[in-house]
């Protein structure tokens, strides 16, 4: 596994973050949900979810499914309508600061068999700040090469996306996030149905932008990696259950709550079964 | 077309035939590359549901303004291919209906209610009213030199505006979602997609009719996306085969006496079509067939 490239694309970051640390709280906190409630259809999905993230770390969302994971990073991102609440990057609205949030989607909400290479993809990334009409050119396709480079992927540049393993299309779509040359990043289950080599590359990558002085925000359910790869969690149950740094959260206390559900049904199963054990 | 069916086409070239040609050329190939872009965006029906809408245009301004000539006709076309479409988000943003149940809904209303109003005018005989019908199926053959013009700039207009705007429509088709997140308006640039749709069918409804230009903006692309894994090279070959589809058509129609041209035109795009889903390298269904015979079934 290459370990990640640590070019700094921006010399003044981390002077900036010195200041930061500094200041201590009172810099405006890097992302900053306020009071956020969303609702699918008449549905309340979340409730009221108050979450700061003052710096930059690599940040963990967990909870069950249906729990609004990634319901929370698409409400950060403007792309669910909020019944209530405000979601603000460095005390500033998403509008003002677009071009430093990058956004890795689930990978199953593209069309794979989509006639695009993968260089085509990763150069998506740049559009945002090519503006209207203006196509990409030479220092975005050497960027390009650059992301793919960084996550693995330089041998199949060419490559239609439909061609690849589950584990490459998604580093693609982290790639394309990387050209998007970012401060924060939003990355919806990116370990999901990937292979063990590509997990490690993956967070390889996002362990890189951290030391970068960047924040990068996950969503993922796998609680054993977890804890090992988080340093700061959100445990979320359509609330937010608990937030803090990951051996302080993690604990079985806060997992039952968030998990009450399941934790429930399990219990029913186990006492069905010794009630079984006994009866004969 | 092959050379020689070129020199077998030679002796029918008359000056109609070349007008018409050049006309169905135009409307073919900017539908080709238009329909490209509606099937990368997954609503190759949209064309479908703008075609049957202008029938009701049609004869909403025939009846408003008295006078049938093209240019009234198809501005009423384009109004109600617009206000069809405009149904069509407004049904599926405001009610649960899916997208394809929405897009029949407008398909069945528009065509139901145009056929209607077509039918109620010439049955009454309102004068000048002969000859409305031919928006139904289309009447190639009457083409003029002025129509071919007309329907030439639309074309080269249509299609320059594509141009412009591949890498914005490339960016919503594929992924809207991380269009919206990186702030570019998904809704506008659909809209500016829809729109040329309907532009494009109203420019192709003299020649094709609203019945068969669905075909048109469908068929062309469905063939060229057998043959490439590229944007900018679908779109070229979608332009292209539209456009053999249509001079094959209008070809075939002056050498084979009492052919109609505009069913020509769409039985040509179909032909392409279902030759391109036979024998297209690795995506053909020879090629796959030949695929699984020699190994495992892939994995996905």
């Amino acid at each position: 596994m290459p370990t990640p490239t640590r070019q700094s694309r921006l010399p003044g970051r981390l002077p900036q973050e010195a200041d930061v640390a500094d200041a201590g709280s009172s810099a405006p906190p890097v992302v900053e949900f306020h009071d956020v409630t969303v609702a699918y259809g008449g549905r309340p999905v979340l409730w009221n979810v108050d979450l700061t993230i003052a710096e930059p770390c690599l940040f963990g969302i967990i909870g069950p499914n249906g729990a609004g994971k990634s319901t929370l990073l698409k409400s950060a991102l403007g792309l669910v309508p909020l019944v209530h609440g405000t979601a603000r990057f460095w005390g500033r609205p998403l509008a003002e600061v677009r071009g430093r949030v990058g956004y890795v989607p689930q990978r199953e909400t593209v069309d794979w068999d989509f006639p695009v290479s993968v260089t085509d993809v990763v150069l998506m990334g740049t559009y945002g700040r090519l503006g209207w009409f203006r196509r990409p050119g030479s220092r975005e396709r050497s960027l390009a090469r650059e992301c793919l480079d960084r996550v693995g992927l330089i041998d199949v540049a060419d490559r239609q996306i439909g061609r690849l393993s589950g584990g490459q299309q998604q580093r693609v779509f982290l790639a394309r996030a990387l050209a998007q040359e970012a401060d924060v990043y939003f990355l919806d289950e990116p370990m999901a149905g990937v292979d063990a080599r590509s997990q490690e590359q993956i967070f390889g990558v996002l362990a890189g932008l951290r030391s970068e002085g960047r924040l990068v925000v996950v969503v993922h359910h796998d609680l054993r990696t977890a804890a090992a790869w988080f340093d700061r969690v959100a445990l979320i149950d359509m609330r937010l259950v608990a937030t803090g740094p990951t051996a302080e959260v993690l604990t079985p206390d806060n997992l039952r709550r968030t998990y009450a559900g399941q934790v429930d049904l399990l219990q029913e199963i186990g006492q069905a079964v010794a009630a079984r054990g006994r009866t004969p | 077309m092959t050379p020689t069916g070129c020199l077998a086409v030679v002796p029918a070239l008359t000056h109609n035939t070349l007008v018409v040609a050049a006309g169905v050329a135009a409307v073919g190939c900017a539908a080709g590359v238009v329909g490209s872009l509606s099937l990368l965006r997954k609503r190759p029906l949209i064309g479908d549901a703008a075609a049957h809408s202008t029938l009701v245009g049609v004869a909403t301004a025939f009846v408003l303004t008295g006078r049938r000539d093209l240019p009234t006709l198809l501005t009423g076309a384009l109004v109600a291919a617009v206000a069809g479409l405009a149904t069509l988000v407004l049904v599926r943003r405001f009610t649960r209906t899916r997208d394809d149940a929405a897009t029949a809904i407008v398909i069945g209303v528009g065509f139901g209610l145009g056929i209607a109003l077509l039918s109620g005018i010439t049955a009454r005989g309102l004068p000048g009213s002969a000859g409305l019908e031919q928006f139904l199926l289309g009447h190639t053959a009457a083409l003029t030199a002025r129509d071919a013009v007309v329907l030439g700039i639309v074309s080269v207009a249509t299609v320059t505006v594509v141009l412009l705007g591949l890498k914005e429509a490339t960016l919503v088709a594929f992924d809207a979602d991380f269009a919206a997140a990186t702030g570019w308006p998904v809704g506008l640039i659909d809209q500016a997609l829809v729109t040329l749709v309907a532009v494009r069918v109203v420019v192709g409804l003299p020649a094709a009719g609203a019945v068969r230009v669905t075909a048109l903006v469908v068929s062309p692309p469905v063939a060229a996306r057998q043959w490439t894994d590229r944007v900018p090279t679908l779109l070229v070959l979608g332009g292209v085969f539209g456009l053999v589809a249509a001079v094959a058509g209008v070809a075939v129609s002056a050498v084979v006496p009492r052919m109609p041209t505009g069913p020509l035109v769409v039985l040509s795009a179909a032909a392409i079509c279902i030759v391109s889903l036979v024998i297209a390298p690795r995506r053909g269904w020879l090629a796959r067939r030949r695929q699984r015979i020699a190994f495992e079934p892939p994995r996905s």
